[in-house]
């Protein structure tokens, strides 16, 4: 039996372990008010700049922060798309939500 | 001296028994089961368990033939799961069965809407907010 996804896994999993960090939580909800430089989280979320640049690296890999130079400094945002498909994907799993509409036999 | 007040807090306070006070943030309370929820879907095999699970309770070593992992890899992930909050048990005679929580997706997408940007506009009490 084949099971329907409508994500690649391994994509899909990579946005979850982004969010399954305290800090990377803090850093996407300061994300969410205006894009904000290095400096700025580094003050607030008061973690050392080795720290932060790593989960910063594991949040722009699953896609879900892109990155903005302006001279010297590099300004990070959230991007929109990501956070919407992760939210599409947790309420496709929800139960009830496909009944009707699938192809497994036993689906209730 | 500076050291030795501190052990001595320790050992007196309960305060300290539920570790260490954190930085206060907006997200502060929920931050920690916040993270085991996401935790919890960002492996792929529980991903599958969850596709599972979403289309009926299944039981134990029916999630590990439709799934193909192992039963003892399978009960591992059905136990992080359930720690997580995001499935319940119960059991039937001998068997248990598994089914989602549909509270805690809610919650996870309620999270996932609330640090969508522009989402707050005009509620936000921080200066410079867009």
């Amino acid at each position: 039996m084949t099971i329907a996804l409508r994500a690649e896994p391994a994509r899909v999993a990579s946005w979850f372990h982004a969010l399954a960090d305290e800090t990377r939580v803090k850093i996407v909800e300061m994300l969410s008010h205006k894009e904000r430089c290095v400096c700025e989280l580094e003050q607030v979320l008061g973690i050392a700049q080795s720290r932060l640049s790593f989960h910063i690296k594991v949040l722009k890999d699953a896609g879900l922060i892109a990155d903005r130079k302006e001279g010297r400094w590099m300004f990070y945002g959230l991007q929109r798309e990501t956070l919407d498909h992760i939210a599409a994907y947790t309420r496709s799993v929800k139960p009830g939500k496909h009944a009707g509409s699938c192809a497994v036999a036993c689906c209730d | 001296m500076r050291r030795s007040f501190w052990v001595r807090l320790a050992r007196k306070s309960r305060f300290w028994r539920g570790g260490l006070p954190r930085f206060p943030h907006p997200l502060h309370i929920q931050l920690a089961p916040v993270a085991q929820w996401f935790h919890a879907a960002s492996d792929t095999t529980r991903l599958d368990i969850l596709e599972l699970l979403s289309q009926r309770e299944r039981c134990q070593s029916e999630i590990a033939r439709l799934t193909g992992a192992p039963q003892s890899n399978v009960s591992f992930h059905l136990r992080v799961l359930k720690e997580a909050g995001l499935i319940t048990e119960h059991r039937d005679g001998r068997r248990r069965f598994y089914g989602l929580r549909g509270e805690t997706l809610d919650n996870m997408v309620a999270v996932i809407q609330f640090v969508s940007p522009g989402k707050h506009r005009g509620t936000c009490l921080l200066s410079g907010c867009q």
